[in-house]
């Protein structure tokens, strides 16, 4: 494992650049002189085998690892493959009962976070690098009366040697935030349950699901979990009542918005009075005898959904749930009123066993920014997030880190905090530590290293266990603490190993309190304190479930990745009603100032359909300054005529510290990097609807189960012979009603197939290279669909017939395959594909960051430029299986070989396997009859077929 | 005057001139110095070539990227230079063979440079797809070459193969039919020259002697290639469609395309000719050789061409209605009314009402008005490759993948180069080889018709 870093470090050293530059110049010129071969060659070099074997590793064997998620909070539990001693991907783990196998974007690309070249390899001390020792000496002289300042600790094993440090020193103390906050759902239960808990939401119990701009499918507390749990209930059963209701009141759209079945615009300040209404609704078809809250603010309220929404939520008593993810308490102590009413508590959302994700509080951040103010706190050690940028008030915490007597930074990267810090303790990244992680309470999970630290970093248990004076290695920290507490009895070892294979062991919450709802602080509740400035617009400000609260922005998978509402990639906008880009005289492009107080950013517009009017709506997580060069959006590729822009969006935390904000057009124009240009399903002409995307309605699905399913044109013979399929005939099954958008496939796919990013310029000039990609397009009642889009493996495929080198053909499994060394690219393959899913290397894209090589994955060419290349229904996986099927002397199974985008999905949308298998989920779901190929009108034969999206309109 | 020339039939050459006289004058440019303007028009073009060169150079180092393609459209500037340069061969090709079957005398004045003409496009077409390849140092693996790479053959099924071996074989029979016919003519130059000039003329001429069996022969050969050659005019630019005909694009997939393309190539062809040989014949002095009644003969044929093109037209917006295929409606519909609506408009105004002007004898035979309807119609037929390949391309089946294309330097600066390749060879023709098949014009001269011998029946 040393020998690992040694390595890397000796890589770095060399200066590579320069001598890539040279090789390419030699080749072209070559190619100049002699107008052919010319060939790209590796340098080479001297390659030692071991002397000695490690044991239980095989040179070219995949290894997995149960571990834990560590890109944010909801801990998702997670296996991580390691080849050769390096983990190149993460996956969903399948035993964890809150993440059952998905894994979000996020997750997905953390991988790269590990190699990021950017990370902190040293501590550093006042800024330059210093030793472990002078570190801690300097560090333990200074640690009376501080605030450790972290975001929510969902370790265990964490929390406990944090409270070991802050009993050794008085007058210290823990102050918990969340970049993503919850504060106020958190605020509200301690007002109506006397308890400051997160709930554990339940949505797979629910019937009836009504939120208020609570993101869950896509970026709010726990995605994954929420997408594993809504999913299953969005199977549309020949029986009644067998899919769920979701309505979503919100200012912009968003993932979660864009599959509702009712959605409705709102302003963030009509939330009160809409939650309000709909309890008083409610109140009247349960009963509710208890009091009631006063009005809020007279707003324009859709009736018609209103009393709808109330009617579903009656009628799903107890199996119903309010969601909010307003910051406002009161807002959230009317949520937890209906939810009450309706019986929900205990069965839809229960409190105690409490979710943990989200412990942050706000009064606790600003205290601690009055008793620096004050200087009653002497210093501050920054445990874990990045306060400074990713807290409205991260500017003002900043300016006492420049003068406290102590400001320490336990951050793997020199962020924006980090670097106003004196001290630096860099922490391992989560692939490279041992913890733990309780997100829900009693689910315990474990996280392990699978590689030894690339840099000279060093656990935050252990930093902290040592300057409390109790030296401990994180290890022996994690076994002492689950010996006591989670496996306490005999046999541990056995039960330890048990666990550690698993990755999550569950224990039972002793004797769980039942919490009642006290009613009596409604009639106290300070009315609609959201109040809309003054010709201004309302704020929104949201994190992306791509990029989420920008803490991986120097991710280039995730920047790459657009979002799955706007398509965009590489940076964030202002999006605007139509209505309200019309009267601001505002186009898509155009940039604008958003100023409130002394806060002010430039963003482009973008204008989206189903926004709120009057609310201007952006993401969080980008303009940062300190992230790297990915977020700074350097060139990607040195070789391209890369247009600079300083950063890749604009920081939006600073704004959120108010709830609306002057909007002004600068004048200035700033194209978004789209991946998709066009979002009608109709064309812009004639206005006739294209049927990749055929849709019923719930209604119309019972009466016809093929309703939707538009007339199919008839397809004329073949003049080509058919293919034989003697073995198996692969092919996939998408279901749009649940597919979310959420891209955690697009990501899967990249990392899994070395597929290359492009960069900002590059995806401008729609040269994006997604195999995978999600197609997303509103219907003419402005409702959205997502549809995933990759090579179609088509039986007839148009592709195969056109190469004039044979570079694309047909494999006796019914793929289509794309044979890099052969292809000469004429782009004829790409050009002839009714799907758009072929990819050309127009450059040579850059692997020139060493480090992040690493995470390639080794099954995998990395292509040359000049040649094409596109979804290969992750060959490399069909073939590890089937080879593995033979050594075992067997027949692969059914569900064996999961492509990474059917793996990572987290609403299993995604369904893969063997046609000629009549028992196969794909098979069975080729004869559901929602089941369609998209195109088939043209004769192609598509593998890839998709169940029509129901809509559950019972409004 | 002699009863074997129709009084109502203008003869060809105008003058009166005698055989050696127009010895003496098709040999003139090449025995005197070249005129300033010779100077001035080879600089421009080997400056437009150079500029070609460095761009391709620099594309072919650093990638295909350096043009403005993307994911949707795979082929644009390169494919329709492609079409465009093919297409323009056409007429050399119909002059010099088709015409030649049919004894149309005219053809005598304007079918060796037709020819060059045809040889040089070819030239031009063929860089385009060699340097349009990702990888174009592997060019050589679309030809089916033994190889000791186990069964791996090209793909006899893809049209670009195919036009791999039509356009293959049209330069080389091309080449040799416009070699042949140069024989009589190059031994004329070696007979009138002296030292390095006689030697290289010698050699070309393969010792050319003149006699009845060599000319015998020759006229044998020449009816032969003739004959070769005739198929090519029909069958090149038919292999070229059917890299758009057999696709499953909307806007590509169309049975016309065949006969549409063929036609498009021989007006476009005519439309290139016209614009080289008003320009030649003023700076030549060929005025008396090809005269505006030739001019008059080509209009003719751009007109009937450009008529089969216009119905062409209609007949795919018909058939686009007809077929009720909704893909196809809208690519049509989409070149009528998309983004790229400009090029759509231009292409139907120079391709289709410009020539009717050519309805008008006082047009046909003012090369003033000649030369501006010949160059329009030479934009209209590019635009309308350009319509064809980049406008059905960028908008097909699946919206989400629409996008837009936009030419950049580099292409810009390719097309101009293989202009550049054009006029640099053609100014070099001009110079160096006898630009009017002397021979051929003198068999149909007024002096040679009136001395005649009258075969003894």
């Amino acid at each position: 494992m040393n020998s690992e870093r040694d390595d890397i470090e000796a890589q770095d050293r060399r200066d590579l650049v320069r001598r890539g530059s040279f090789l390419k110049g030699m080749a072209a010129s070559f190619a100049a002189l002699s107008g052919g071969g010319c060939v790209f060659r590796p340098p080479e070099g001297k390659v030692v085998p071991l002397m000695e074997q490690p044991a239980g590793v095989f040179p070219g064997e995949t290894l997995w690892y149960a571990t834990t998620c560590g890109a944010c909070t909801a801990s998702c539990g997670a296996l991580v493959k390691v080849r050769d001693g390096r983990p190149i991907k993460l996956e969903g783990n399948p035993e964890h009962p809150l993440s059952r196998g998905g894994l979000c974007a996020r997750g997905q690309a953390s991988v790269l976070d590990l190699y990021d070249s950017h990370r902190l390899r040293f501590p550093l001390l006042d800024g330059k690098e210093a030793s472990w020792a002078a570190l801690d000496a300097f560090v333990s002289e200074r640690l009376n009366g501080v605030a450790v300042l972290s975001e929510t600790i969902v370790s265990p094993t964490l929390r406990f040697a944090v409270e070991r440090f802050l009993k050794k020193f008085p007058g210290s103390r823990l102050v918990e935030y969340d970049s993503l906050s919850a504060s106020a759902i958190l605020d509200a239960h301690a007002r109506t349950h006397g308890v400051r808990t997160l709930p554990a939401y339940h949505l797979g119990k629910a019937r009836v699901i009504v939120s208020f701009d609570a993101d869950f499918l896509g970026s709010w507390i726990s995605p994954v979990e929420f997408t594993k749990d809504w999913s299953p209930n969005r199977q549309p059963e020949r029986e009644w009542d067998t899919m769920s209701w979701h309505a979503q009141f919100e200012s912009r759209l968003s993932v979660t918005g864009a599959n509702a079945d009712l959605r409705v615009p709102l302003r963030p300040s009509e939330q009160y009075e809409t939650l309000r209404q709909i309890g008083l609704a409610v109140a009247s078809l349960v009963f509710w005898k208890g009091p009631k809250p006063p009005a809020g603010e007279p707003s324009s309220l859709n009736a018609a959904a209103v009393s709808d929404t109330a009617g579903q939520l009656a009628r799903a008593a107890g199996r119903s749930l309010v969601l909010s993810g307003s910051p406002d308490a009161a807002t959230q102590c009317l949520v937890n009123w209906i939810n009450a009413m309706l019986g929900n508590y205990g069965e839809t959302l229960v409190l105690d066993p409490a979710g943990l994700q989200k412990r942050g509080s706000e009064t606790e951040f600003d205290r601690l920014l009055g008793d620096l103010e004050k200087g009653a706190v002497k210093g501050v050690v920054v445990l874990s997030g990045n306060p400074v940028y990713d807290h409205p008030k991260g500017a003002e915490l900043a300016k006492f880190l420049d003068s406290a007597k102590l400001s320490l930074s336990l951050s793997g990267r020199p962020d924006e905090t980090a670097v106003r810090c004196r001290a630096v303790a860099p922490d391992h990244h989560p692939l490279e530590s041992w913890s733990d992680a309780e997100a829900v309470s009693g689910v315990l999970s474990l996280s392990q290293p699978a590689i030894a630290p690339l840099y000279s970093t060093r656990a935050a248990i252990e930093s902290l266990s040592l300057w409390a004076g109790e030296p401990m290695s994180a290890l022996d920290a994690l076994r002492g603490r689950w010996k006591k507490s989670v496996l306490p009895g005999a046999d541990f070892e056995r039960r330890w190993h048990e666990a550690l294979r698993k990755g999550v062991v569950l224990s039972d919450v002793k004797n769980p309190k039942n919490l009642r709802f006290d009613g009596r602080v409604l009639e106290r509740l300070s009315p609609n304190p959201l109040r809309s400035a003054e010709g201004g617009f309302e704020l929104s400000a949201y994190a992306s479930p791509v990029l989420g609260d920008g803490r991986q922005a120097n991710n280039p998978w995730l920047q790459e990745t657009p979002d799955p509402i706007s398509k965009t990639a590489w940076g964030n906008y202002a999006s605007f009603s139509p209505e309200d880009a019309a009267k601001l005289g505002i186009v898509e492009g155009r940039v604008v100032r958003l100023s409130a107080g002394a806060a002010s950013i430039e963003l482009p517009a973008q204008i989206q359909k189903g926004h709120a009017r009057g609310v201007v709506s952006a993401a969080l997580g980008y303009g940062r300054t300190h992230a790297g060069p990915v977020a700074a959006n350097f060139p990607v590729q040195k070789m391209l005529p890369v247009e600079r822009e300083e950063l890749s969006g604009a920081d939006l935390f600073p704004l959120t510290a108010y709830s609306s904000v002057r909007v002004e057009s600068t004048g200035r124009m700033s194209a978004p990097a789209k991946t998709q240009t066009y979002d009608e399903m109709s064309d812009p002409i004639t206005g006739r609807r294209r049927p990749m995307v055929q849709e019923t309605t719930l209604q119309d699905y019972f009466k016809d189960a093929t309703s939707g399913r538009g007339k199919a044109m008839e397809v004329g013979p073949s003049l080509w012979p058919a293919h034989d399929y003697p073995g198996p005939k692969w092919a996939m099954a998408i279901d749009l009603n649940v597919c979310t958008g959420c891209s955690s496939c697009v990501v899967a796919c990249g990392l899994e197939n070395n597929v290359p990013v492009v960069g900002k310029a590059e995806v401008r000039k729609s040269r994006d290279m997604h195999w995978m990609r999600i197609d997303r397009y509103y219907n003419e009642n402005g409702e959205t669909a997502f549809q995933p889009m990759l090579c179609q493996h088509c039986d007839n495929a148009p592709c195969e017939t056109v190469c004039p080198v044979l570079a694309t053909l047909h494999s006796s499994e019914g793929m289509n395959m794309q044979v890099y060394n052969r292809c000469v690219g004429t782009r004829y393959c790409a050009n002839n594909c009714p799907y758009k899913v072929r990819r050309f290397n127009w450059f040579d894209y850059a692997h020139e960051d060493l480090t992040q090589n690493l995470a390639l994955n080794p099954d995998i060419t990395v292509r040359t430029r000049g040649v094409m290349e596109k979804c290969s229904f992750c060959v490399q996986r069909v073939q590890s299986a089937k080879a593995d099927a033979r050594a075992e002397n067997r027949a692969v199974t059914d569900g064996e070989v999961r492509p990474a985008c059917a793996q990572s999905c987290p609403a299993d949308a995604i369904v893969f396997g063997d046609l000629n298998d009549p028992k196969s989920a794909v098979a069975k779901k080729l004869g559901d009859p929602r089941s369609y190929a998209v195109l088939s009108e043209l004769g192609v034969g598509p593998s890839v077929f998709y169940m029509t999206k129901v809509r559950n309109k019972k409004v | 005057m002699s009863a074997r020339v129709s009084p109502l039939r203008e003869p060809w050459v105008d003058g009166g001139k005698t055989l050696a006289r127009i010895t003496e004058d098709v040999c003139a440019p090449l025995e005197r110095g070249p005129a300033p303007s010779w100077y001035w028009g080879l600089g421009a073009s080997l400056t437009a070539l150079l500029i070609g060169k460095i761009v391709v150079v620099h594309q072919i180092w650093t990638g295909i990227g350096t043009w403005g393609l993307n994911k949707t459209v795979g082929w644009s500037w390169d494919i329709t230079n492609f079409v465009f340069w093919v297409g323009i061969g056409h007429a050399g090709t119909l002059i010099s063979a088709i015409l030649f079957l049919f004894r149309q005398k005219w053809r005598t004045s304007i079918n060796r440079a037709a020819e060059a003409m045809t040889i040089f496009a070819v030239m031009c077409a063929g860089l385009f797809p060699l340097i349009h390849m990702g990888r174009p140092w592997l060019a050589y693996w679309v030809f089916p070459y033994p190889n000791e790479l186990g069964p791996l053959w090209v793909n006899f099924r893809s049209p670009l193969l195919w036009d791999v071996f039509a356009i293959s074989t049209y330069f080389i029979i091309s080449a040799t039919f416009w070699y042949v016919g140069l024989w009589p003519d190059l031994a004329t130059v070696r007979d009138r020259s002296q030292g390095l000039r006689k030697k290289i003329f010698g050699v070309l001429s393969l010792g050319w002697d003149g006699s009845h069996r060599s000319w015998s022969r020759y006229e044998t050969m020449y009816l032969l290639l003739a004959g070769l050659a005739t198929p090519l005019v029909f069958s090149v630019h038919t292999i070229v469609s059917f890299d758009f005909a057999t696709s499953v694009i909307p806007g590509w997939h169309t049975t016309i395309f065949p006969p549409y393309f063929v036609c498009g190539a021989i007006f476009s062809g005519f439309a290139m000719v016209m614009t080289l040989m008003i320009i030649a014949r003023k700076v030549m002095r060929f005025e008396e050789y090809i005269t505006l009644r030739h001019i008059d003969a080509m209009c003719k044929i751009t007109l009937l061409t450009s008529m089969i093109v216009a119905l062409a037209y209609g007949t795919e917006l018909f058939m686009a209605w007809y077929s009720g295929n909704p893909y196809e409606q809208f690519a049509f519909l989409n070149r009528i009314y998309g983004p790229y609506r400009a090029g759509y408009a231009l292409m139907v105004f120079c391709n289709v009402l410009v020539p009717q002007a050519l309805w008008f004898k006082a047009v046909r035979r003012n090369p003033l008005w000649v030369f501006p309807i010949s160059i329009l119609i030479n934009v209209g037929m590019w635009l309308e490759r350009f319509v064809i390949i980049t406008v059905s391309l960028h908008r097909d089946y699946l919206p989400s993948s629409w996008t837009m294309y936009y030419p950049t330097y580099v292409e810009i600066g390719t097309f101009l180069g293989s202009f550049g390749l054009f006029f640099t060879c053609f100014f070099l023709f001009c110079r160096f080889l006898p630009m009017i098949a002397c021979s051929e014009v003198k068999a149909i001269s007024t002096f040679a018709q009136e001395n005649r011998e009258t075969p003894r029946g």
